[in-house]
């Protein structure tokens, strides 16, 4: 007798949900979707035979900084020598920790920032990055 | 017409449930059923507690020449080392940690133009090519940890500011290149010269003679690691990642990595202490038994520092990360390394009650005074529950590892007893 197509499939899913019950009396399992990571492969370089050793640009991943007054500057002055995820990256900061940051920056490292602008990324860092004013994310 | 049976239809009936997760997964497609177990991200940053993570918490990125790293910082470039990669004496180049200090490092390196250039207080000065690095000099080479000065400085209590590196800003790999002193007796120091100072590619945006400017390290002629320094074209056998300083970068055997300049083209002899900001104000610690001190006592501004020159002796459990349950009375390995500026590391000592009762591990390959060593103990976890696993080093010198934690403002030289929770469950 010929069995139909039709017949064929119903079987063979009825027996992997047979399979997926015989396992469920000792294990569960399941998937869950997250978000997938941002890393891609990356194509081999090309590379030349020449005395030029070239690697490409070295990516930039913006970080994410909380509107208020003084983020321009912070966004502007910070910029210069590193990008401002050195303040993302830290841990919370008592205020006067950031003032010192900020002067050190100045007086250490010769950051031109004017002075009513200095006074705006502290109060901003002292805003959003300290023990009491920082938000997890 | 009955081709299943009845048994094979009451199964399938009995499938329902698990068949009816997988309908419901196949719906929801974006929207997890519950909260995963695994999987989940880390949080952004940590404190103001101490980093309770074995790495930083940076997302994973890809940059030229390396394998995915921890990113802390994009510009200038700072990347740490996943913990598994430590479960071997050499760290791969291509994961190598990162660090620089100004943002202007170099993406291309032109063989033809790039000399090395040895200059200052000497009776001839060079300018050495590639070629010549490797035909006119004898090569040797070293095996040797590269470690940052703030390795661990997420662990501080209170968190300092700076670079916020779990335990990955470190690596041991084969140096091969020229010695230091052969270049110097090449070029021929000039009495009165008191110091060497070095100088790499890297070029920062702040005005000139200010740290921002340039980045430059020096080390006194008289002390005894310079007869010990290389000068490295090859890095584990390979030409050096870009991002870890090609063409040639300067190997400090034993001293933290601030001293390794990276890109190194300018060596040159000092009639008088370097007082540059990366030797006068940076990069100094503490003149106290392992560089600690208080808040309080910094504040006073009477806190004498010193440059920070030698690494103490440090160790790790590798694996088990803690990630994976383990069956009560499994037996397992507990692997991992263990490392001194000092000298050879000697022993290394395991605890599985969180540093009360120790047992003697058993060493790895010698690879030499200043390369990883690796470790390795049987352990049978007797019973269900908790264990604080405890690593603890001594090096050949005697110098072992404390379990109080170290504190100084810049947030270097951590070296306390590490430790890792492992969960050990019922096996019946």
């Amino acid at each position: 007798m010929r069995i139909p197509t039709i017949f064929v499939l119903i079987l063979l899913v009825l027996s992997m949900l047979a399979t997926v019950a015989l396992y469920a009396d000792f294990q569960s399992g399941y998937y869950a979707p997250v978000g997938a990571s941002s890393l891609a492969q990356q194509t081999p370089p090309k590379l030349s035979l020449d005395a030029d050793y070239e690697v490409g640009m070295y990516p930039i991943y913006p970080a994410l900084f909380p509107s208020g007054d003084g983020v321009t500057e912070v966004k502007a002055y910070c910029n210069t020598c590193h990008s401002p995820r050195y303040i993302t990256m830290q841990p919370p900061l008592p205020a006067a920790v950031w003032t010192a940051e900020v002067n050190k920056m100045v007086n250490s490292y010769g950051a031109a920032i004017p002075d009513d602008a200095k006074q705006k990324i502290i109060e901003y860092l002292q805003t959003h990055f300290t023990h009491e004013t920082r938000k997890r994310s | 017409m009955t081709i299943f049976s009845r048994r094979v239809l009451l199964r399938s009936i009995g499938a329902g449930g698990a068949g009816l997760v997988l309908a419901k997964f196949l719906e929801s497609v974006g929207e997890p059923l519950q909260e995963p177990t695994v999987g989940r991200n880390l949080p952004s940053f940590t404190g103001p507690g101490t980093n309770p993570f074995w790495n930083s918490v940076g997302p994973m990125v890809s940059e030229p020449q390396k394998a995915p790293l921890i990113l802390l910082m994009d510009r200038p470039v700072q990347l740490e080392t996943p913990r598994h990669y430590f479960s071997s004496a050499f760290t791969p180049n291509e994961a190598f940690y990162v660090r620089w200090h100004l943002d202007g490092i170099p993406n291309t390196v032109d063989l033809k133009e790039w000399r090395l250039r040895v200059e200052g207080n000497v009776e001839k000065p060079l300018t050495l090519s590639l070629p010549d690095l490797l035909t006119k000099f004898r090569s040797v080479s070293l095996a040797a940890v590269n470690q940052c000065s703030g390795n661990s400085r997420s662990r501080l209590q209170p968190r300092v500011a700076g670079g916020q590196w779990g335990n990955g800003a470190m690596g041991n790999a084969l140096w091969t290149g020229v010695k230091l002193r052969d270049i110097l007796d090449a070029t021929g120091l000039k009495s009165g010269s008191v110091e060497v100072q070095f100088q790499g590619l890297d070029t920062g945006k702040g005005p000139e003679g200010f740290g921002s400017n340039k980045f430059m390290k020096s080390l006194r002629l008289d002390n005894p690691v310079v007869d010990e320094c290389i000068v490295a074209y090859s890095m584990n056998s390979q030409p050096l990642p870009m991002l870890n300083g090609f063409p040639v970068r300067l190997v400090v055997p034993g001293f933290f990595a601030t001293y390794w300049i990276k890109s190194l083209t300018w060596i040159r002899a000092l009639d008088k202490p370097d007082d540059n900001f990366w030797m006068k104000t940076a990069y100094r610690v503490p003149d106290t038994p392992r560089g600690t001190t208080t808040p309080e006592e910094v504040q006073t501004g009477k806190v004498k520092t010193v440059p920070i020159n030698r690494m103490p002796v440090r160790s790790f459990l590798i694996s088990p990360d803690g990630s994976t349950k383990i069956p009560a009375g499994l037996p397992l390995m507990l692997r991992g390394i263990a490392f001194s500026g000092a000298g050879r590391v000697s022993k290394v000592q395991i605890s599985e009650d969180g540093a009360r009762s120790w047992r003697v591990a058993t060493l790895g390959k010698d690879y030499g005074a200043y390369s990883f060593r690796t470790w390795e103990m049987a352990w049978t976890p007797s019973h269900r529950g908790t264990y604080q696993i405890a690593v603890r080093a001594t090096d050949e010198k005697g110098n072992t590892q404390a379990d109080d934690p170290v504190w100084n403002p810049g947030g270097y030289l951590w070296n306390r007893i590490e430790r890792q929770e492992l969960a050990v469950g019922s096996a019946a």
